[in-house]
């Protein structure tokens, strides 16, 4: 097995791309290959990870030029001709090699954001979203608008509209909504099928109807 | 001001640092990789109600003393849905006597209830379940609940450095004088002097403390943890018996996770998922939700448990409560280990280690942690 590793650090004028040769299992997950690379061959790669079960969002990245979360990515599903190019999220600055800044979406949550849903009386739920980022790397907007506020942040305000009847200003100006263009990229990339597009387009129809108060 | 750097950035090191900053020091954290890339993150994301060690009542004590904490510091961290115990076989029903007995004497609120209770708060339990008792359990996203404990840490100055990896130790005139660190942001390598080091490093304690000439008696033990496509309940999912192999399920999110496994290794950069250990998990997964054979494994991952070292034989007899080591007996008096412990006694191993550095230091400052709200993950970056 082949992975190829998108390699930037501070100072470079370029990235780069480093080829590493691995013995891979098909079932294993992207995420595993690209750890056991740093441990064996590159401890300066760095890449994002934590969870390794598809629930804390860390080690999104772009894997054959699709945005995925490694962790839940098996080799076997992506390898092509026993290729795998691993590169950085997109919309988002890069940090080093596989990291990258996510504070353009985690800065634009109110401080008092709803962490948990209630799915019964006695029931609370942390959110299906696990705030990867792979929205905002997949979305046109977010890739050439920066103050656009981005699919999961909005699909959150979304719920919050729906619960209490009011969104923030933002949400509903040109850097939120209304600057969506509808092309479904978040929803189709979304690893939890979290669907951040549909929940745009529903949550400008509440504000078309003036269901929900602008504060 | 003093100076500490603490090492390792999973949620002991986080804990550590909130705890020293609040507490007046000037704190830079080093971690190697990501926040929580080693153990903690991988941990299954269990807010254990202690009753799974009631056999040990301290420890049992200690940890739902915590989760009340955990509790009331951050409760947006956490998926407050309680757990269940429940007896498949008449060799777990054997043990209820003992187990509701230990629970009282731990001071945990649990609750018996019917068969027919329990499989209306939990369809996807096994119909044949002999008998349940509710427990204050709960579930979280690990990477959150360290990322608020750094963004604590950072909201009282500390300096978080994340993909800063040890190198190894400047030591002289008994005493530790700096760390050699490669940034790997900027491929640079630097020097940083402080008067007190911190070695939170869990299962690699000794691989740091090592290029220092110390050691660490840990224990490095691995478990495997099976992530199922789909969530099957809310409470978590105990087997009612002494802790063994694939007894727990825990749900958050999305997901399922069937915990875990035992054994030990000598170095916590080897370690991969044992086949039958899967096999093992699902098949102990489905004598306590029969709906577990019928699911899809989303992942298969291992974390490695820095477990205390004694005489035992393998991973499941070494106490599981945590241990301070005062490296002064081998010649080195500012440099500090700690190993053991949960993620959930994160906060209490940070107040410990925090009166250690204090003591040293001479600083009358008490820990805060217990008190102040955590400050919400998301304040971490930007």
């Amino acid at each position: 097995m082949r992975l190829v590793v998108r390699r930037w650090k501070e100072g470079w004028r370029a990235p780069r791309y480093d080829v590493f040769e691995v013995e891979a299992d098909p079932s294993e997950s992207v995420l595993d290959l690209v750890e056991r690379v740093s441990l064996k061959l590159d401890p300066t790669l760095t890449f994002e990870h934590a969870c390794h079960h598809g629930v804390c969002g860390a080690c999104g990245m772009v894997v054959n030029g699709v945005e995925r979360l490694t962790c839940v990515t098996r080799v076997g599903d992506v390898a092509r001709n026993g290729v795998i190019l691993v590169e950085p999220l997109h919309g988002f600055k890069v940090v080093s090699d596989l990291v990258v800044d996510k504070s353009r979406m985690f800065s634009r949550y109110p401080d008092d954001t709803r962490t948990l849903e209630r799915v019964a009386a006695q029931v609370e739920k942390l959110w299906d979203c696990v705030e990867c980022g792979i929205c905002y790397s997949a979305c046109p907007v977010a890739c050439s608008y920066p103050s656009y506020l981005g699919p999961s942040v909005l699909a959150w305000a979304f719920h919050r509209a729906v619960e209490e009847g009011r969104v923030p200003a933002p949400v509903a100006s040109r850097s939120g909504v209304w600057s969506c263009h509808a092309a479904f990229d978040c929803s189709e990339k979304c690893p939890v099928n979290f669907q951040p597009g549909e929940k745009i387009m529903r949550l400008r129809r509440l504000l078309l109807r003036g269901a929900v108060e602008v504060v | 001001m003093r100076r500490v750097v603490v090492i390792g950035g999973g949620v002991t090191g986080a804990a550590i640092a909130y705890d020293l900053s609040l507490r007046g020091f000037r704190v830079t954290l080093l971690e190697r990789g990501s926040a929580g890339s080693g153990t903690s993150g991988r941990t299954h994301g269990l807010l254990h109600s202690g009753c799974r060690y009631v056999a040990d009542v301290e420890v049992a004590r200690e940890c739902y003393s915590e989760n009340q904490i955990l509790r009331r510091i951050a409760p947006y961290l956490f998926e407050k849905n309680g757990g269940l115990f429940v007896a498949i076989t008449e060799d777990d029903l054997r043990y209820k006597e003992f187990f509701l007995e230990k629970c009282e004497e731990a001071g945990i609120p649990v609750r018996e209830v019917s068969r027919e209770e329990a499989l209306r708060l939990e369809p996807n339990l096994n119909p044949q379940l002999k008998a349940a008792v509710v427990v204050p359990d709960g579930t979280f996203d690990p990477l959150k609940v360290i990322l608020s404990f750094l963004a604590s840490a950072k909201k009282y100055g500390a300096d978080i450095r994340l993909y800063n990896e040890v190198r190894g130790f400047r030591v002289g005139g008994g005493e530790v004088k700096a760390v050699k660190v490669l940034d790997k942001v900027s491929l640079r390598e630097y020097e940083l002097e402080a008067d007190f080091f911190v070695n939170a490093t869990g299962a690699w304690a000794n691989k740091v403390a090592s290029l220092a000439g110390l050691h660490v008696p840990v224990k490095p033990s691995p478990g495997v943890m099976v992530a199922l496509d789909g969530r099957i309940g809310n409470m978590v999912f105990n087997r009612l018996n002494k802790p063994g192999d694939g007894d727990i399920i825990v749900h958050h999110r999305g997901t399922s996770v069937i915990g875990t496994t035992s054994w030990v290794v000598s170095d916590p950069d080897e370690v991969t998922a044992p086949k039958e250990h899967v096999e093992l998990l699902l098949r102990r997964g489905a004598e306590m939700a029969p709906i577990v054979s019928r699911m899809r494994v989303k992942a298969v991952y291992v974390s490695s448990r820095p477990l205390i070292g004694q005489a035992a034989q393998t991973g499941r007899e070494i106490s599981r409560s945590f241990a301070i080591i005062d490296h002064s007996s081998e010649g080195v008096s500012n440099f500090f280990s700690i190993i053991g412990g949960k993620f959930i006694t994160a906060r209490l191993m940070a107040e410990k280690m925090g009166d250690v550095v204090c003591e040293h230091a001479g600083v009358t400052a008490p820990s805060r942690t217990a008190e102040l709200p955590l400050v919400p993950y998301w304040h971490f970056y930007g």
